[in-house]
C-alpha cells in the first residue's frame, strides 16, 4: 500500500479491473480472480460501511464519462481523410438533434445523395458505409484494422470494394438510402455501437442484400460485438468478407440467408 | 442447431483392452445475429463394450487380427456400422505402448475403427484422457478448484492435475495392482515386477516368483511403501527413500501437489478401494485389493477430500471415447482437399503483437523446424502460434509473412501449411497467408487450440452441418 501511495496515477481507468481485487484478505483468492475472469463485471469492489469505496466510484464515473465522451464526441476529420471516405451527414444539425429524433438519422440529403452519386458510379458489388453511431471511439479503434482485413478477405473470394463513405450522425437506416443510391448488390455499415461501461468501443457491421428503404428489418445481417476484448477486428473483417461472398452468391441477406444456409 | 456425431474411444492397456462409443451433440451456443460459438455441448455414453484381455502373439508383439476382431464385433453387438463413426481416438498404454509393432497396430487401427479416429499413446495423455473420464474436469468446473486424479492400473498410476477443462500437470509412477501376481488358491507367486524385485532386495524380504506366501500380511511392507509414493505423489509425509525408483517418467513438476485439495480415484484398483473385506484378498490374483484396502486407510484420505469418481475401470476408455477430440473456433479458413491431416507434431512459437517482425519470426520457425529434420529430412509439422491478442492488421501482415518466410523449405516440398493458434484470428490470419503463399497452395488455418511443443495435431473434415473442423491435439510417445 506504502508503495502505491508514492505514485500518482494519472487515468484511473488504466487499472485492468479484472485483475484487481479490493476484497482484503479474501478467502480463497484464486477462486475470486478466476470467476472475475470469466466477466467484465464489478465484483469484488468490497465497500466502507454500506457504500462503495471511493475509489470504485471513481471508477464507475470514469467509465460513465467515458461512455458519455464517446456518443458526444466526433470521429477524427484527420482519419476520415487519411482513409479517403466519402464524407457526408444525415439530416441531423447537433447532437442533440441526432440523440432525440432517430427519424433525421436515418436518411440524408438531396445534396449529400449527388455527392456520392459523382463518386461512385456503375453500381458496386459490395458498397461499405462507415457510421460514427453512438460511439466515435469505437471507429478510432477499429476502422484501421478491420478495412484492410475485409479487403484481403474479399480477395481470397476473388472480391473487392473501394471507395468507401463515412456518414455523420449516423443510424443503421442510413444504409437502405445508400444502397438505392449506389444500386449496389451488398451494403455493409460498420457503425459504433451504443457504449456500455464495459467497453466505449465497440462496433457492429450491418449488411443487406440489396437493402430498399422500410424493408424489414430482418433482411440484415448483424455482426456485433467487434473490439479488442470481443471479436479481434481483424477476425470480424475475415468473417464479414465471407458473409458478403455468401450473400453475393445466395442473393439474400439476414433471416432468409439463415434459412438458405440451414436447408443446406 | 445441433447436430449429433459418433465417437468411439479404444483403450489397448498393459493388461485389457476395452471400448466405448459416444454420442457427442455439437451445437452453436451463440445467437443467431453473432459469429457462431460451436462447441461440443453433451457426451453420451451409448455402448461399452466388455473388457477383454490384451491380446499378445508372444511377449513382444501385440496380435492385430484379434484386436480387430473384438472391434467388429463390438460394433456388430452395438448395432453400429463403422461408416457413421465418425470420430474418436485410440489409446495404447503401459506395457502394451513398448510392444514392437505397437505403432503400427494403434495406425492401421485408427484407420479401421472410422472416419477420423485419432492414434495416441504416452503416459501423460492417459492421465489426462482418464482424469477427464473420471469426471475429475466436470467436478473441477463445477466446484471452481483445481482437481487431481489417480489413474492406478495394472502397471502405472498416471496421475493429472485439472482446472476445469486446463491440464495443470501430470504424473506418473509405476505403482499397480498386478506388479505381483498370486495364485488365488496356492498362493504361489507368479510374477514380480523388476521395480518391486529392487524393491524386495532393498528391504531383504526374500520374496522371489515361485515362492509361495504364508499369508497376505507378508506383502504388507511392500504395499506399505507403493501407499506412501502415492501419498507423496500427491503432497503428503516425508519423502519415501523409495520415492524415485519408482517414478515412470517424471512427477509433478510445474505445481504444488499438497496445495490441491481434492482427489479422485479412477483404474482398475479404484474398484478394488471401494470392496468392503473381501473373501479372498488374491481373487484377482494380484495385489489390487490389497492395495486398494490399504489406499483407504491411507493419509490421502485424512488430509484429502476424495471426491466420488463417474467412472473407475472405464475412466481412461471413456475419456478416449469423449475427451480425445475437440473442435476448432467457428471462424477458420483452409483450402479444398487438404483434410484430414494426422499426426503432425506442433512447433509451439509464442510471439507478442508489438514486437511482431517478418524476419525475426521466420528465423525463429527457421531455426526450430530444425528440430524436425530426422536423417536430414524435414516432415512436416503444424506451426503453432500463440499470443496473436487482437492484432493489428499491420501486425498480422507480419506474422503471415514471417509464417511464409519460415516455412520456406516446406513450401518448397509442397506439403499443406499447417498453421494453428489459440487466439480467434485464424480466419483473418488464413487469408492473409492465403495473399503471400504461392496461388492455390494447400493450407489450413485453424484457431481456439491449446497445445504444446511434443504434442501432436489431427484435423479432420469439418463436422456436418457446421463450420468447424474436429481437432485432436496428443502424445505419440513408444518406448
Amino acid at each position: 500500500m506504502e508503495k502505491e501511495n508514492e505514485q500518482i496515477l494519472s487515468d484511473i481507468s488504466q487499472i485492468n479491473m479484472r485483475e484487481q481485487l479490493l476484497v482484503p484478505n479474501p478467502n480463497n483468492r484464486e477462486g475470486y480472480m478466476k470467476i472475475k475472469s470469466f466477466t467484465p463485471a464489478r465484483l469484488g469492489l468490497w465497500r466502507c460501511g454500506p457504500r462503495y469505496k471511493t475509489q470504485s466510484i471513481l471508477r464507475f464515473r470514469a467509465d460513465h464519462a467515458a461512455a458519455q465522451d464517446s456518443v458526444f464526441s466526433y470521429v477524427n476529420p484527420e482519419l476520415i481523410k487519411v482513409m479517403q471516405f466519402i464524407a457526408i451527414q444525415t439530416f441531423c444539425q447537433s447532437k442533440d438533434e441526432y440523440l432525440t429524433r432517430p427519424d433525421l438519422g436515418r436518411r440524408f440529403s438531396k445534396e449529400n445523395e449527388e455527392k456520392i452519386k459523382q463518386q461512385i458510379t456503375g453500381h458496386p458489388k459490395i458498397q461499405l458505409v462507415v457510421g460514427d453511431g453512438l460511439s466515435s471511439a469505437a471507429i478510432e479503434a477499429n476502422i484501421k484494422e478491420i478495412i484492410p482485413s475485409i479487403k484481403q478477405g474479399l480477395n481470397y473470394y476473388g472480391l473487392d470494394c473501394e471507395k468507401h463513405i463515412f456518414v455523420k450522425y449516423c443510424r443503421v437506416g442510413v444504409m437502405d438510402q445508400v444502397g438505392e443510391i449506389t444500386d449496389a448488390d451488398v451494403v455493409c455499415m460498420l457503425i459504433g455501437e451504443r457504449p456500455g461501461l464495459a467497453t466505449a468501443q465497440s462496433m457492429s457491421a450491418y449488411i443487406a442484400y440489396r437493402p430498399t428503404m422500410g424493408m424489414p428489418e430482418m433482411r440484415r445481417t448483424v455482426v456485433s460485438n467487434i473490439h479488442a476484448q470481443g471479436i479481434p477486428p481483424v477476425e470480424a473483417g475475415a468473417y464479414i468478407s465471407e458473409l458478403l461472398y455468401k450473400m453475393l452468391n445466395y442473393k439474400k441477406s439476414g433471416l432468409d440467408l439463415k434459412a438458405v444456409e440451414n436447408g443446406n | 442447431m445441433e447436430s449429433a456425431v459418433l465417437s468411439v474411444g479404444i483403450d489397448i492397456g498393459t493388461s485389457t483392452t476395452q471400448l466405448v462409443l459416444t454420442r457427442l451433440t455439437i451445437q452453436n451456443k451463440a445467437s443467431s445475429f453473432s459469429v457462431p460459438s460451436i462447441v461440443i455441448s453433451k457426451k453420451e455414453i451409448i455402448y461399452q463394450s466388455g473388457i477383454i484381455f490384451t491380446p499378445l502373439l508372444d511377449g513382444y508383439t501385440i496380435d492385430y487380427s484379434r484386436i480387430a476382431q473384438f472391434v467388429s464385433q463390438e460394433y456388430l453387438k452395438a448395432g453400429i456400422d463403422r461408416q457413421t463413426i465418425q470420430m474418436g481416438a485410440i489409446i495404447i498404454t503401459g506395457e502394451t505402448a513398448r510392444k514392437e509393432n505397437a505403432e503400427r497396430v494403434i495406425q492401421t487401427l485408427s484407420h479401421d475403427a472410422g472416419d477420423f479416429v485419432v492414434a495416441t499413446a504416452g503416459p501423460d495423455l492417459e492421465g489426462i484422457l482418464a482424469a477427464k473420464g473420471a469426471g475429475a474436469g466436470k467436478y473441477s468446473k463445477e466446484k471452481k478448484v483445481p482437481v487431481i486424479n489417480l489413474d492406478i492400473g495394472g502397471g502405472t498410476t498416471n496421475l493429472a492435475a485439472l482446472d476445469g477443462d486446463q491440464v495443470l500437470d501430470t504424473a506418473c509412477f509405476d505403482v499397480g495392482g498386478r506388479l505381483i501376481r498370486i495364485n488365488p488358491t496356492s498362493l504361489e507367486v507368479s510374477y514380480i515386477a523388476p521395480k518391486i524385485k529392487h524393491l524386495i532386495h532393498q528391504l531383504n524380504l526374500g520374496l522371489l516368483e515361485g515362492s509361495v506366501l504364508q499369508s497376505a500380511e507378508q506383502l504388507n511392507p511392500i504395499i506399505d511403501v507403493l501407499v506412501h509414493v502415492l501419498e507423496n505423489s500427491v503432497g503428503i509425509g516425508e519423502r519415501n527413500p523409495f520415492f524415485d525408483l519408482f517414478i515412470t517418467n517424471h512427477d509433478f513438476s510445474k505445481l504444488n501437489p499438497s496445495l490441491i485439495r481434492s482427489i479422485t480415484f479412477s483404474g482398475g484398483v479404484a474398484d478394488c478401494m471401494a470392496q468392503d473385506d473381501p473373501q479372498n484378498p488374491f481373487g484377482y490374483g494380484d495385489i489390487g485389493l490389497l492395495l486398494g484396502r490399504k489406499l483407504r486407510e491411507s493419509l490421502i484420505f485424512e488430509h484429502k477430500t476424495v471426491v466420488h469418481s463417474r467412472e473407475t475401470i472405464r475412466a481412461t476408455v471413456v475419456g478416449a471415447g469423449s475427451y480425445s477430440v475437440t473442435v476448432s473456433g467457428s471462424t477458420i479458413s483452409y483450402t479444398q482437399n487438404v483434410l484430414p491431416i494426422r499426426n503432425i507434431p506442433v512447433l509451439h512459437l509464442a510471439v507478442e503483437n508489438a514486437k511482431l517482425d517478418t524476419d525475426r519470426l521466420a528465423a525463429r520457425i527457421k531455426n526450430q523446424l530444425e528440430i524436425f529434420r530426422i536423417h536430414g529430412v524435414l516432415s512436416n509439422v503444424a506451426i503453432y502460434i500463440t499470443g496473436l491478442n487482437s492484432p493489428s492488421f499491420a501486425q498480422l501482415q507480419s506474422c503471415a509473412r514471417g509464417i511464409r518466410l519460415g516455412a520456406e523449405e516446406l513450401i518448397k516440398k509442397g506439403v499443406p501449411l499447417i498453421v494453428v493458434t489459440n487466439e480467434d484470428v485464424a480466419k483473418a490470419l488464413g487469408h492473409s497467408l492465403f495473399t503471400y503463399l504461392p496461388r492455390k497452395y494447400p493450407y489450413v488455418c485453424i484457431d481456439r487450440i491449446r497445445a504444446a511443443s511434443g504434442d501432436y495435431i489431427d484435423i479432420g473434415e469439418p463436422v456436418a452441418h457446421t463450420a468447424v473442423l474436429p481437432v485432436s491435439v496428443k502424445t505419440l510417445l513408444f518406448n
